[in-house]
Formats: structure tokens, C-alpha cells, sequence
């Protein structure tokens, strides 16, 4: 159970979480104040590469997924934190260098940032641009999508 | 040039002629003034593979920074995707990693199934698989075609574009499109092998081992070619890690991971094929990788093609197909590496979130790393060697 033994090796480094085995594998919830910790205290754990870091509205906050391998054990592990709009969360660039672009992409489509990152530029779209939240771009509904 | 000035006693200079003739002292240039120079790459630069636009600081020949400036191809596909039903998404994903489509088509329908726990029958996943070999031999290909561009070398380029006319006409006969195939959707695959489509591949199977060897052999048995590949471009184990590298650029600086072999999906698990590795992860290591895989691409057709399963092509799948609520992951090996689809569904018509975890995003970041402390040179190489495709990129 990789989600249970990521949540233990967290609790032993003082980092509150909830584990879970989910359809995507397992997660593990936590504070994103203490995100940088959790993944410092991952990496020692084994979890040397992160696969991935992106954000999702949920039309109440931000939820970041921050996905992690253990490459020697090919386990996967997904953590996830709620940020509030126009909020941040630590970058995490110096534990997973691979969160350079990602976490750009992030705060510049989402309106967050991400505090600590060595060059917060934007990295896909132009100044000016505004986040692609759900409530400020027209998604197409249920009725103009339906089947004719 | 200076000319020569005697100093009078009042501190006033005179233009002299020295005694042998010169009327100036030959002491060199050694006042000239250096200064860093920042050039930019791009966007519109052969070697970068698109629209693509690299910042470099020269200090003469030699890089000292470099810095990939992204999003001149942005399109916002995950965005469009929020808005299109599960069967249309393809369409948008096509676009992304536009030479290899048939694996972000794959990942996508994977990610579905597993959400939505599709049993996909045999025949469909054995010919995705088929499908997905024979469009990583073609991007393999493209890659060849440009890296020796990059090196200096048309030649090449004409002989592998022949080979890859080959393949798509091929790829045309099955999906009806050369390109932006929308042939593998949730559920199966869109139809069946056309008639004569088996013989058709066998035809190009039977030129395919030679034309590479003579591809190789015109590429990597060229000593000029090979003496500016090794030894430039390094990038060592842990740097590759630590950038989330994945696919050839990974295993060329020897890390042993291939998600066909090690999170198997499709039809792989049944198949006989062998991961290429690299030791020094430099030029010559991707080279070496990335012509190990396509002579393992052959392999693999071969198989593939001798084993084609009777059945249908697609599970039963509803005009309004709404998955579960929930999230899933899928990840395929592209020809650029680990190629993942983060599903995000709320029970709807239309995804909720879909993320594109895209191998090239990844390999790029590396750059800045990479090309520092080379030759401006063997910048283009070592840009040509990750294998970019900026549709993924950008998205």
C-alpha cells in the first residue's frame, strides 16, 4: 500500500496528511504550506522523480497534483493540495528541477504562484493574458455538446 | 591601428617614422573590448524544430546560458478538451504531438478505459499496438532526417524520407489519414485492417532493415559526424532524473526504464523486444539508443504482424459515453518518452480537466543544463538529439 507507507513516512517527518487508494492510484492529501517538507521528505524516501505538477479548478479552489515515482520500486504517488484562488504554494524546484516549466504554467494558467521559483516568468502565454479559470472562460454546456 | 607618438617634453604627441620605415609599432590588438552576446534562436530557425526560440549568452563560440522561451504554439488543447465529448477529444490530441499522434490517441483512450473500466477487446489492442510501432518508426525517422540536417548532412535526409513515405502510405491505408489519424478512440480502434494493408507493410518490412542499416551506416559510420557527437552534449544520470527526462534521452544517459516493458499496456506484454541503453548520456548515446529502438520497432512489427487476433475492433461504446466521476492516469512510451494522460471527470458529457503530461516539456527543460559550457555549434546538435516536438510542447 504506497499511499499508507508515503502517509507514515510523512507523519514520521511531522507532516499532517490523509492517505487514500483511489482509480488513479494512491494519493495522499495534504496542507500546501508544508508541500516542500512532504517532498523533501519523499525524495529521501525514494521517490527521486516527479513526473508531473498541474492544477486543477474545482470551481471552489485551485487543486494541485504533484506526481511523484519511486523509480527503483516503479511505484507511483500523487500528492494533492487545495489552493485558494490567486493563492500560492512553495515551489519545489529545488528537490525536483523537472518543476521548473510545470509550476510556470501553473501559476500563469491558473493565477497562482509559486513562491521560491528562480525565474517566474510566464512560459506559454503573453502579459496580459488572463487565467483560464473555470468561471472566466466560456466551457461549452451539457445541451451544446449533446448528441444531435 | 596605433600609430606611433613620440612624447615631447610639453606632453604634446608628434606622428613619427621610425628608423626602419614603419609609422606604426606591430604590438597587436590587445585592447579589444569583449563583451557577452545574447542571441536568440529563433522562433523561426531551422534547428529548432519548429517554433521554438532559444536564448543563448555567447561568450565567442562558447554558451554560457541558454533559456527555451515556449508558447509561440499554444493552442490551449487541454482547455478545448474541457468542452469536447470523449469521442472528439482525439481529434484535439492529434495536434499536440503531431508526428506521433496514434500514441497521445492511445494514452487518452487508456485513461478512458480505466475510469470507465472498458474491457477493450484483443484485436483492438493488438492493433493499436501495431499502429503505435509503426508511427514511432516514422517519428524515429523524422528525428534521423533532422538530427543529421542538424549536423550538416542532406543526404540522409533525402534516403529517410523516402523510407518514411513508405510507412505512411501505410498508416493512410489503415486509419485514411497521414497525419491526424483520429483512428485509435475509447473503446477500440476505429476500423478494421483494410484488405492488402498486411501485404502492404510486409512489402516496406522487406526494404526496411536494409534502408536503415544504409542510414546508419551513412549517419553513424560518417567519422566527421560521429566525432562531433561524442563527448558533446552530456547529460549524466542524475540530471536526467532531476529534470524528469523519460523515453531515448533517458536511457542513453542509462537509466534503465521503457513504460512499454516496465508499466506494460496494449499488447506488450506478450511481446519479444529489448530496451537500448546509453552509458555517458552525450549525442552519440541518443544516436545509438534511438537506431537500437527502431531496429527493435522492426522486431516488434514482425511479431505483431504474425499474430493478429480474430475479433472485433471496439467494445460497445454509447453516442453519449459518460465515465464515472473520478481521475485516472495512463501513460504510454512515445517515441519521445513517457507520454501520460491525467483524466479529471465529474460524471459529465465532456472532461472535466485532461492534462498532458508530455515527454518533450520534459526533456527540454534540461537546456539550460545541457548547453552550457559547449560550442554554439554543438548547441543545434544537442537540440536536435532530444527529439522535440513542439505541439506537445505547447499544447
Amino acid at each position: 500500500m504506497p499511499a499508507l507507507q508515503a502517509a507514515d513516512a510523512l507523519r514520521a517527518a511531522g507532516i499532517p496528511c490523509e492517505p487514500a487508494e483511489e482509480t488513479l492510484g494512491a494519493v495522499v492529501r495534504l496542507d500546501a504550506a508544508r508541500i516542500a517538507d512532504a517532498l523533501e521528505a519523499l525524495n529521501r524516501a525514494g521517490y527521486d522523480f516527479l513526473v508531473d505538477l498541474f492544477g486543477c479548478d474545482t470551481g471552489a479552489a485551485i487543486e494541485i497534483t504533484w506526481h511523484v515515482r519511486a523509480f527503483g520500486r516503479h511505484e507511483d504517488l500523487f500528492l494533492k493540495a487545495t489552493v485558494e484562488y490567486y493563492g500560492e504554494a512553495p515551489s519545489v524546484w529545488n528537490i525536483y528541477p523537472a518543476a521548473l516549466y510545470p509550476e510556470r504554467e501553473a501559476a500563469e494558467l491558473l493565477g497562482m504562484s509559486f513562491p521560491g521559483h528562480p525565474n517566474p516568468k510566464r512560459l506559454l502565454t503573453v502579459e496580459g493574458t488572463e487565467p483560464l479559470l473555470r468561471r472566466s472562460v466560456l466551457i461549452r454546456s451539457a445541451e451544446e455538446v449533446r448528441i444531435p | 591601428m596605433t600609430s606611433v607618438s613620440s612624447m615631447s617634453d610639453e606632453g604634446t604627441h608628434h606622428p613619427v617614422v621610425l628608423p626602419c620605415g614603419l609609422r606604426c609599432v606591430p604590438r597587436g590588438v590587445d585592447e579589444l573590448a569583449t563583451e557577452h552576446l545574447v542571441l536568440n534562436m529563433g522562433p523561426q530557425h531551422p534547428s529548432t524544430h519548429g517554433v521554438l526560440h532559444v536564448l543563448v549568452e555567447l561568450d565567442g563560440e562558447e554558451v554560457i546560458a541558454a533559456e527555451a522561451s515556449l508558447g509561440y504554439l499554444h493552442r490551449g488543447i487541454e482547455k478545448l478538451a474541457e468542452s469536447r465529448r470523449y469521442h472528439q477529444v482525439a481529434t484535439l490530441l492529434d495536434r499536440a504531438d503531431y508526428i506521433s499522434g496514434l500514441h497521445t490517441e492511445t494514452a487518452f483512450a487508456l485513461a478512458v478505459e480505466r475510469l470507465a473500466g472498458i474491457e477493450v477487446p484483443a484485436k483492438a489492442s493488438h492493433l493499436r499496438t501495431l499502429l503505435m510501432e509503426l508511427n514511432r518508426y516514422a517519428s524515429h525517422l523524422v528525428w534521423l532526417g533532422t538530427f543529421g540536417l542538424d549536423a550538416g548532412a542532406m543526404a540522409p535526409f533525402l534516403y529517410i524520407m523516402r523510407d518514411r513515405e513508405m510507412i505512411l502510405d501505410v498508416i493512410e491505408a489503415i486509419t485514411g489519414s497521414r497525419m491526424m489519424f483520429n483512428y485509435i478512440r475509447p473503446g477500440g480502434v476505429v476500423a478494421d485492417l483494410p484488405a492488402g494493408s498486411e501485404d502492404k507493410i510486409r512489402a516496406w518490412l522487406a526494404h526496411a532493415d536494409g534502408w536503415l542499416d544504409e542510414n546508419d551506416a551513412l549517419l553513424g559510420g560518417n567519422e566527421i559526424f560521429r566525432l562531433r557527437m561524442v563527448g558533446t552534449g552530456v547529460i549524466d544520470r542524475t540530471t536526467a532524473l532531476a529534470f524528469g527526462m523519460t523515453g531515448g534521452c533517458l536511457r542513453a544517459s542509462g537509466v534503465d526504464y521503457d513504460v512499454r516493458r516496465d508499466v506494460p499496456y496494449c499488447a506488450y506484454p506478450g511481446l519479444d523486444f529489448d530496451v537500448p541503453l546509453g552509458s555517458t548520456g552525450d549525442n552519440w548515446d541518443r544516436y545509438v539508443v534511438r537506431i537500437g529502438e527502431m531496429r527493435q520497432c522492426l522486431r516488434l512489427i514482425r511479431q505483431l504482424l504474425d499474430s493478429v487476433p480474430e475479433g472485433a475492433v471496439s467494445a460497445k461504446m454509447s453516442r453519449a459515453f459518460k465515465p464515472p466521476a473520478g481521475e485516472s492516469y495512463a501513460a504510454v512510451e512515445s517515441p519521445r518518452g513517457e507520454l501520460g494522460i491525467h483524466l479529471v471527470s465529474d460524471g459529465g458529457l465532456t472532461p472535466y480537466r485532461l492534462r498532458l503530461r508530455s515527454p518533450a516539456y520534459f526533456n527540454l527543460a534540461v537546456v539550460d543544463e545541457a548547453l552550457a559550457g559547449g560550442l554554439i555549434a554543438d548547441a543545434i546538435v544537442t537540440l536536435g538529439s532530444l527529439d522535440i516536438v513542439l505541439g506537445e510542447i505547447d499544447r
